[in-house]
Parts: structure tokens; sequence; C-alpha cells
């Protein structure tokens, strides 16, 4: 009899137990990293008149995990993006008198409104946001601090800043992405920690020299 | 028997303990485990991701440049110019997506000024149009144009990804 009760005992520490390490596991999930989308597409896109193209585009930049730097120093994370002209068709194109311009913006931004910087937002609490910021060429994390960022002026066009031109199929170019870690610091990590998109929007038009 | 049964009793406290603390960890080990696979197709990675941990580090890359790669891409149409007849409900302008594809594109045809002329359901990869019908008719004249296209992904919820515009010229005769 004593030895049922012992069993019965024993069993219910395990059942307890359990709990506690499920709960414990469903916390530590909450700090995984989660999966990385990498997606790679083509669209191919004419009309029966005039000059047609084909830009591709960034659909996705991953800065990955930031980290709450211990100290109010600047702490850069970057990460590089690409953009390519892959197809240029039409005779009437002139790449001594026409190029193919591209602008970038923050899909949020309106031009000479109060705030064109580019952001990343938690997806649970929107108002919880980060600044990054965009270059057209490829910089290294040391020399951040030094080079200008494209959205570090006004932007007083709709379509954006100006990030290239492309005049022949093939041409390509490379930049960086940019956020400083040091926002975070001092931020109770229980509010900022999470998951944070934000969405890039790309304008190209045909423009004359 | 009863004197034996004693005997054995510290024998089968050790034993049962034994087997609560291996029921316990298997379990918790599975739970964690399962949790971990799951979160990944909970949560989905948009245009432009990050993730806050509490750990530090100096914010230098591992890779040797300094950085990682963005390893995604959409190739998008452009267009200089489109034309049309005044009172037409459709305009010629090719707008798809691909077989080669990966995502899905919406795309959303309208002026300038904002007035949407046409907006697509999600085209997965192989899916386009040739000829676009419209919302309504336009009066003779030039129009800047564009075409909005907005990259999502092909799960449930089409998830956004980056977008882009390409603007050309509508002459409506």
């Amino acid at each position: 009899m004593k030895t049922k009760k012992l069993i019965t005992l024993a069993l219910s520490a395990a059942m307890i137990s359990a709990a506690v390490v499920s709960v414990s596991a469903a916390t530590l999930t909450q700090d995984d990293p989660d999966g990385k989308t990498e997606v790679i597409a083509t669209i191919k896109g004419s009309v029966p008149e005039g000059i047609t193209y084909e830009i591709k585009i960034p659909d996705v930049i991953d800065f990955g995990e930031l980290t709450q730097p211990t100290t109010n120093t600047d702490s850069y994370k970057t990460v590089n993006y690409s953009l390519r002209l892959n197809k240029l068709t039409g005779d009437n194109f002139n790449p001594g008198t026409q190029q193919i311009s591209v602008y970038v913006k923050d899909q949020n931004a309106k031009p000479n409104g109060d705030d064109v910087r580019f952001y990343i937002a938690n997806k649970e609490n929107s108002d919880i946001k980060f600044q990054y910021d965009v270059y057209d060429k490829v910089v290294n994390p040391e020399d951040i601090g030094t080079i200008s960022n494209l959205n570090a002026g006004s932007m007083t066009k709709t379509k954006g800043f100006f990030l290239c031109d492309f005049y022949f199929e093939g041409q390509e170019m490379s930049g960086t992405l940019s956020i400083n870690q040091s926002q975070l610091y001092g931020r109770d990590i229980l509010d900022i920690a999470g998951d944070y998109s934000g969405y890039m929007l790309f304008y190209s038009t045909i423009e004359n020299s | 028997m009863d004197k034996k049964a004693k005997r054995n009793t510290p024998v089968m406290i050790v034993l049962v303990l034994l087997a609560a603390i291996i029921i316990g960890g298997i379990t918790g080990y599975v739970v964690y485990l399962t949790s971990g696979q799951q979160k990944p197709a909970a949560e989905k990675s948009k245009g432009v991701v990050g993730r806050i941990t509490d750990g530090w580090d100096d914010g230098i890359s591992d890779e040797p440049d300094g950085s990682s790669q963005a390893k995604s891409g959409t190739s998008i149409p452009g267009y200089s110019s489109a034309s049309m007849n005044e009172g037409d409900m459709s305009l010629v302008l090719r707008v798809g997506n691909p077989p080669e594809n990966k995502v899905g594109l919406i795309a959303t045809v309208r002026l300038e000024d904002g007035t949407v002329l046409y907006e697509s359901p999600v085209l997965r990869p192989g899916q386009g149009l040739e000829e676009i019908p419209l919302n309504r008719t336009l009066s003779k004249g030039e129009y800047n144009a564009e075409v909005y296209y907005q990259c999502v992904l092909l799960d449930d919820e089409h998830t956004p990804l980056n977008a882009a515009i390409s603007a050309f010229r509508l002459h409506v005769n």
C-alpha cells in the first residue's frame, strides 16, 4: 500500500516537472531566431510600344538578430543589397540621352513630410520602431559614421531618394543598409524584444539626361 | 514478508524517483524541440526585418567583408509608354508573374494622382495579363501613370515584402 502511494507521489512529481519544463521551453522559444525568407524571382513584362525593361530589386533584406549594447556607443549592423537591370528592349532607347532612374523610399514616407527616414517597426507594436540608413554604395561597418547616407538629406520628390541610373542591360549596383544598435541602449528588453519589419519602395522611370 | 517489503522500500523509492526524473526530462525535451520547430512557420520575414535579442556583441559581422548579403530579389517590369483610345475600357499592357517566380505579385495600374485603373488579384508564378480591363475611361490627353507592384509571399496571409513602382507615359488618343 505504501509502495503504491509512493509510486503515485513520484508520478505526480514527474508530471509537475514536465509542466515546468514545458513553460520554460515556451519561454525560451520566444528568443529563438525565426525562419528567414529567401526568395529569388523574376518577372518579365513588355508593352507593344516603346521601351521595356525589368529591374531586379531586393524583396527581402534581413538584418538578422539585433543586439542591445551594454554601453551607449555606436554599434552598426549592416546588410548589403543589390539591384540589376535584367533586361532592356526597345530600339529607341538612347543611353547617351536617356537612363532608367531608380529612387527609393520607406513605404510610409511622404515627400516633404515630417519624417522621411527608413524604419523597421515591431510587428506586435508598431509604435516601437528603429531607424536604419540606406547607402547607394557598399559600406563597411567601420566606415558607416564617416560616409553620408541617402536619407541624410531631404526627400524633395514623391519618387523618393535618388538611388542610381541604369544605362545598359546587365548593369548592377550594390549598396548597404545600416542600423545603429545604440538605439536599443537603455530600453527595457522585455518591451522591445520581438520581430521587426519595414518596407522599401523602389521607383523606376525612364528619364532624359 | 513484511520485513522483505520494508527492505525493498528504499530501493523502490529510488527507482520510482529515477523514473520520474527520466520521464520529466524526456517530456520537457520533446516539448522544447516541438516548440522550436513550430516557431519559423508561425512568423515570417517581411521587407526589411530584424530581431532583437538581449545578448550583446560589437556589431561586427562574421562575414569576411563585414556584412551579410541580401539573398533575394524580384525583377520588376518597366515601361516607357502605353497607348489607348478615348473611351476604351481596356489597356494593352503586359502585367504578369512568370513561372520561375517564387513570390506572388499584386499589380495596381494607376495614374500619378492615385486614380486606380486596375488592381489585380495575387498573381501566382505563371499568371498574368496582356490586356488590362479598366475601372473607368479616360479623356484624350497625356497622363503620368504607373504600375505599383506589391511583392507578397505565397502564404495564406500574402505577407507583404518590398514593393516597386514602374512609371510610364500613358497616351490617350
